[in-house]
């Protein structure tokens, strides 16, 4: 298991509740680990939609996770 | 009876409220100007009124046709006293009657103030004193100078305001002392703004903000773009507006506050959004590019025409609590919008206002941002070198900086340029989607048969007064083959969601699809009721 800090905006921190959580996975990828929460939040987005990053830098959906990784799904937001 | 008479005796109201009686008339309005005991310190015993008649009664007659077709209104009268006054007199009566009381407000107030501003009407005052003089029946302020009447007839084109303000305002020089003062601005800043020239699309919670700092700030010439009216939820966060406003073309209401705020800013509007067949021509006019809308679409086209034209372009936009923000500089190897999120997400996947809420000021801390980018873009000033987006979350209070990194976006495609090619080739295409109907029964008239793509409750909430079928947007692409044959338009509340499932079902192959151009709403725009003499006002 990896303990991921993640962080949500927009769309995601509405339907997850909160803006932010740690959690332990056995996602071995960050698309993985999306999967896994849409599952556990209903996220509407599929990961098509979304920029992803780890660490402050975006990252490719592909990337492995890492202990400690703070992991941040980035909508895109129209509100003007 | 619409007219305007002057009278040397006392006049009688009686007959001339009771000839503004209008079985069509649910307000009365009017206004009675007394003589009073004191004028500027000094106390008067009475007055006289001397009138150039001939002309008086022309431009009286001309104020009371303007009023009407300004503000609707149904009937008005207008008596103004010439000779001797003692004090209580009244001097000029003023009615209106119209539909609704607002318009009779209004047309009352603009019918005294013109006729105080226009009308050749002197009056010698006589003081306790013994002494008399006389004095100019003119004031400087006129009320409705501060608010918009207009709408363009013609949407398509810019409208200047280089001179907006009224010709009797005092004449104002603009103080930058306190910015100048910063040692990296200084007067060779100061110029640098004066020459500039920046394009503002949105005049909403980011654009409100931006207008009013680049304004302030004296950046030479500002154009604005917005189609729609003031709504009163917008007021909320749109702080460059007033309740009085609310039914009013947003760029008016904009070019006036601009001109209000820094009289030397000159001001070009689009009373239209931006089409993918003006978009880069509008972009080459302009230094750099501001882009405050709630719409993906207009933010993929802008995107698009700044790599384009090598125009810098300032991204933002909000979501309940927090924001983003990307500078997009539009030079080669530089990433653009695309390079994080290629394709515009289908209306529903990004948050709006309208659906998900926001509050106020968070679209004014994310404008406010965007108006420091652009100054310090123009004036040169220090700023990161690294591409970045900006994640603001207000809730936290924390700016996220994510760098992007250009060869991971666009570059994969053959680079922003060629991607930003395609994409405005293909709005080009798509242009003719949206279309623009006074009424659905033109639309049928023409031939039409209507898609009504709105969701079952916006449905029973405001049904159309129109035979429809009705097939929620979500459910077009899939279930296309259930629509009916013919050409079709695709009918939504605001105009795009329908040209969207427009273009996904033409995408298949279906050619005679099409959207009703800002949907329901525009049916009943007030934009375009003005009467034709109000719009050509506008454009002085």
């Amino acid at each position: 298991m990896t303990t991921v800090n993640l962080q949500y905006y927009a769309q995601l921190r509405e339907q997850a509740g909160t803006g932010g959580e740690q959690l332990s996975t056995g996602a071995a990828t960050l698309r993985e680990l999306y999967d896994e929460l849409r599952s556990r939040h209903g996220f509407l987005l599929s990961s098509d939609a979304l920029k992803v990053a780890v660490n402050a830098q975006f990252s490719d959906w592909n990337r492995a996770l890492r202990e400690g990784d703070t992991v941040v799904f980035i909508p895109p937001v129209a509100g003007g | 009876m619409n007219s305007f008479r002057l009278s040397v005796v006392p006049v009688d109201l009686v007959p001339l409220r009771e000839a503004l009686q209008h079985p069509g008339s649910g307000g009365f309005c009017s206004f009675e100007g007394w003589v009073r005991n004191t004028n500027e310190g000094r106390e008067v015993s009475g007055l006289e009124y001397e009138a150039y008649a001939e002309l008086a009664l022309v431009e009286g007659e001309r104020i009371i046709a303007e009023a009407i077709a300004r503000y609707g209104v149904l009937a008005t009268h207008c008596v103004h006293r010439t000779g001797d006054l003692v004090i209580g007199d009244l001097a000029v009566w003023v009615g209106v009657s119209a539909a609704h009381r607002d318009e009779a407000f209004r047309a009352c107030r603009y019918i005294i103030d013109e006729i105080k501003h226009r009308l050749p009407i002197w009056k010698k005052e006589h003081y306790l004193s013994g002494d008399t003089a006389w004095v100019a029946c003119s004031h400087i302020e006129r009320a409705h100078e501060h608010e918009s009447p207009a709408a363009d007839a013609d949407h398509g084109h810019a409208h200047h305001h280089d001179a907006p303000v009224a010709a009797s305002a005092p004449a104002f020089s603009p103080d930058y002392s306190r910015q100048t003062r910063l040692r990296d601005v200084g007067d060779a800043g100061q110029a640098k703004l004066a020459a500039a020239r920046v394009l503002v699309i949105g005049a909403g919670g980011l654009g409100c903000p931006v207008l009013s700092y680049l304004a302030g700030a004296g950046v030479g010439t500002l154009g604005i773009v917005d189609g729609d009216v003031l709504d009163a939820s917008n007021l909320h966060r749109q702080t460059i507006y007033d309740a009085r406003d609310i039914g009013q073309c947003k760029v008016e209401l904009a070019a006036r506050r601009i001109a209000a705020l820094n009289p030397a800013v000159a001001v070009h509007t689009w009373a239209q959004p931006l089409h993918a067949g003006n978009v880069a021509e509008v972009f080459a006019q302009f230094d750099l590019v501001v882009e405050c809308t709630d719409d993906m679409r207009s933010r993929y086209l802008s995107n698009d025409a700044a790599v384009l034209t090598g125009t810098p372009l300032i991204l933002a936009s909000v979501y309940q609590y927090e924001g983003q923000l990307q500078v997009v500089s539009a030079k080669p190897g530089e990433p653009c919008l695309r390079c994080l999120w290629p394709d515009e997400p289908a209306p529903g996947v990004a948050g709006s206002c309208v659906e998900s809420g926001v509050l106020g000021p968070v679209p004014g801390v994310l404008g406010t941002m965007q108006a420091i980018e652009a100054l310090k873009i123009l004036l040169d000033l220090p700023r990161p070198v690294e591409p970045a987006l900006l994640l603001v979350d207000l809730l936290d209070v924390g700016i996220q900086r994510l760098p992007i990194d250009a060869s991971r976006g666009c570059a994969r495609h053959g680079g922003c340029a060629a991607v930003a090619q395609r994409a405005l080739a293909q709005a080009q295409r798509d242009c003719d989607v949206d279309l623009i109907f006074d009424s659905l029964d033109d639309a049928i008239a023409a031939g039409y048969r209507l898609v009504d793509v709105r969701e079952p409750d916006e449905i029973a909430a405001q049904p159309l007064d129109a035979p429809s079928c009705c097939m929620p947007s979500a459910q077009v692409a899939v279930q296309a083959g259930e629509l009916p044959s013919g050409r079709l338009l695709l009918v939504c509340a605001g105009g795009r969601r329908s040209a969207h499932a427009a273009r996904e079902l033409r995408g298949q192959g279906m050619r005679e699809v099409y959207s009703l151009a800002g949907g329901v709403l525009a049916l009943r725009s007030s934009c375009d009721r003005l009467p034709a003499t109000t719009r050509s006002r506008s454009a002085s």
